[in-house]
């Protein structure tokens, strides 16, 4: 029993990880620009893509393919940014229905250049820290694990300590108050949508040689994306960022014991005693709900 | 003059907020705009600021037009804006919301020496200093609203309903901080419902009433208008 819950405890840890560097990208951008952004899951594909266009097909090493994949996520948020959401900044449902757009965009880019097929990616290293015989943490998913926690770390610094970061924390939390301080909306959601962006490519850089990678790969991001823009709530940044890392953890212990239909299910409910007890979600302010 | 506002007007969608509505401010005053609800007041701070887009007419600030700029770029020009219902950052500590008011300070030196004068104004600021701002009472909210303005160290403020809500001895409290600010040299644009303290408090008074301009004078001239004694002083 002691090691099916260490194991689980790892492959929680692990799924985790992935999933709260999409989920906290995804709150980023809702909490500094006020849109749900479909295309979320199709940014993480794209991430996985580029390592698959890198480092399966033209061999570079992976770390670089990683860095490279990030950036060009982040380019394609800045793009999302100045094409979709500026133009449609006073329509926050226009927002919405755009980014539904673009996911089409770039899984038919992915369908056209890629083709449908499942993608073979050579693993980055096949070792495995044993601690028993049922024990077992693959290195590649430790890689993962100490990339999300760098990351998430790098984020919190950020949204805590720098300039920049108070002026993303300012405008998710009155825009308007924000702006009366000198603060651009312009500059703060191009901030939010690359490093949102960014974060989902970075996510699924990493994992693709560990899962499937194909052009449909993102949709099941969405589900996680409403449960946790909602249970997050508006408003607070890193608010949003613990319910992100605290529902991608249950989420996977649901799945490790029982399936990841009731894990769905599970989070759902969740969502639902959350908008029941606290209807602003649970770190968010009234005023903006 | 430091601030003209030259015919301007205001509509939200169809419905026209303000219009045709001229004044100015000169240096080192404190001029009050009073009137009712829905009288044009918040609107016409709104469109000093950048937040309320004009429909006509133009806005000068130091001579130059600033009307077709955006509420951030207003900032850099000096102009801060108090805005009604404080609107302070309510995840943020109270020092968090301070430093963002000086947002678009470089001179690192001249914003510690600001919030220092700023806690030596406001001392409970200073006790709450690591606490959420939402936690704090409606008059300490307030304070706080204004610190974080004088910490862009504007040339202009801008302050809209400051007394709204606060029990009397806060509001007296917050007339003698409006005072000293001025005193120590920053002209105040004040927008008040509570007539009787604007019209103490300011040389120049504007009075709107739904959208237009109703009557404006020295202060003390208004304070004896009989229409103003009998629609805002209730005497």
């Amino acid at each position: 029993m002691l090691e099916i819950l260490a194991q689980t405890g790892f492959n929680a840890l692990y799924a985790a990880s992935y999933i709260s560097l999409v989920a906290v990208g995804l709150v980023l951008i809702f909490g500094v620009m006020g849109v749900v952004n479909f295309a979320h899951g199709e940014l993480f594909m794209a991430g996985a893509y580029a390592v698959v266009a890198l480092y399966a097909d033209l061999h570079m090493p992976f770390l670089v393919a990683v860095g490279i994949g990030l950036a060009f996520v982040g380019l394609l948020g800045l793009l999302m940014e100045r094409a979709l959401f500026r133009p449609l900044r006073d329509n926050p449902l226009g927002g919405l229905v755009a980014s539904i757009g673009f996911l089409m965009i770039l899984q038919s880019l992915a369908v056209m250049g890629f083709g449908v097929r499942m993608e073979h990616i050579p693993p980055v290293t096949q070792d495995v820290i044993a601690f028993s015989e049922k024990v077992r943490l693959p290195v590649a998913r430790l890689y993962v694990i100490i990339a999300a926690v760098v990351l998430l770390s790098a984020l919190w610094f950020f949204l805590k300590r720098t300039r920049f970061g108070w002026a993303l924390r300012a405008s998710a939390q009155d825009p308007e108050a924000a702006a009366l301080q000198g603060i651009s909306i312009n500059q703060t959601a191009r901030i939010a949508m690359f490093i949102g962006a960014g974060l989902a490519g970075v996510a699924g850089a990493l994992t693709a040689p560990l899962v499937s990678v194909n052009p449909f790969m993102g949709h099941s991001v969405i589900i996680t994306a409403f449960i946790v823009i909602i249970v997050g709530g508006v408003g607070s940044l890193e608010g949003a960022i613990i319910a992100s890392v605290a529902y991608a953890f249950i989420h996977t212990v649901v799945t490790t014991f029982w399936d990841g239909v009731l894990a769905d299910i599970v989070g759902l409910m969740l969502m639902l005693i959350v908008l029941i007890v606290r209807p602003t979600g649970l770190m968010g302010s009234a005023d903006r709900a | 003059m430091l601030l003209e506002l030259r015919d301007i007007a205001v509509n939200y969608g169809q419905v026209s907020a303000l219009r045709r509505l001229s004044m100015s401010v000169p240096d080192g005053a404190i001029v009050t705009i009073i009137g009712g609800n829905g009288a044009g007041k918040t609107t016409t701070l709104r469109a000093m600021s950048g937040l309320a887009k004009l429909a006509a007419g133009e806005i000068l600030f130091e001579g130059e037009r600033i009307d077709t700029l955006p509420a951030d770029r207003i900032v850099a020009r000096g102009i801060a804006h108090v805005p009604e219902g404080r609107r302070i950052f309510p995840d943020m500590t109270v020092e968090e919301n301070l430093r963002t008011g000086a947002f678009l300070r470089r001179d690192k030196a001249g914003v510690e020496s600001d919030l220092d004068k700023v806690y030596h104004r406001f001392p409970r600021l200073k006790e709450r200093r690591t606490q959420r701002a939402q936690t704090m009472s409606g008059g300490e909210q307030q304070m706080l609203a204004i610190g974080r303005a004088l910490m862009a160290r504007p040339k202009l403020l801008l302050m809209d309903e400051p007394s709204m809500g606060l029990a009397p001895v806060i509001v007296e409290e917050i007339a003698r901080i409006i005072e000293e600010i001025n005193a120590d040299g920053v002209p105040v644009v004040l927008v008040e419902q509570n007539a009787g303290l604007a019209l103490d408090l300011a040389s120049h008074a504007y009075v709107l009433e739904t959208g237009n301009l109703a009557l404006e004078g020295p202060a003390h001239e208004l304070h004896d208008n009989e229409h103003v004694r009998a629609a805002y002083l209730g005497v």
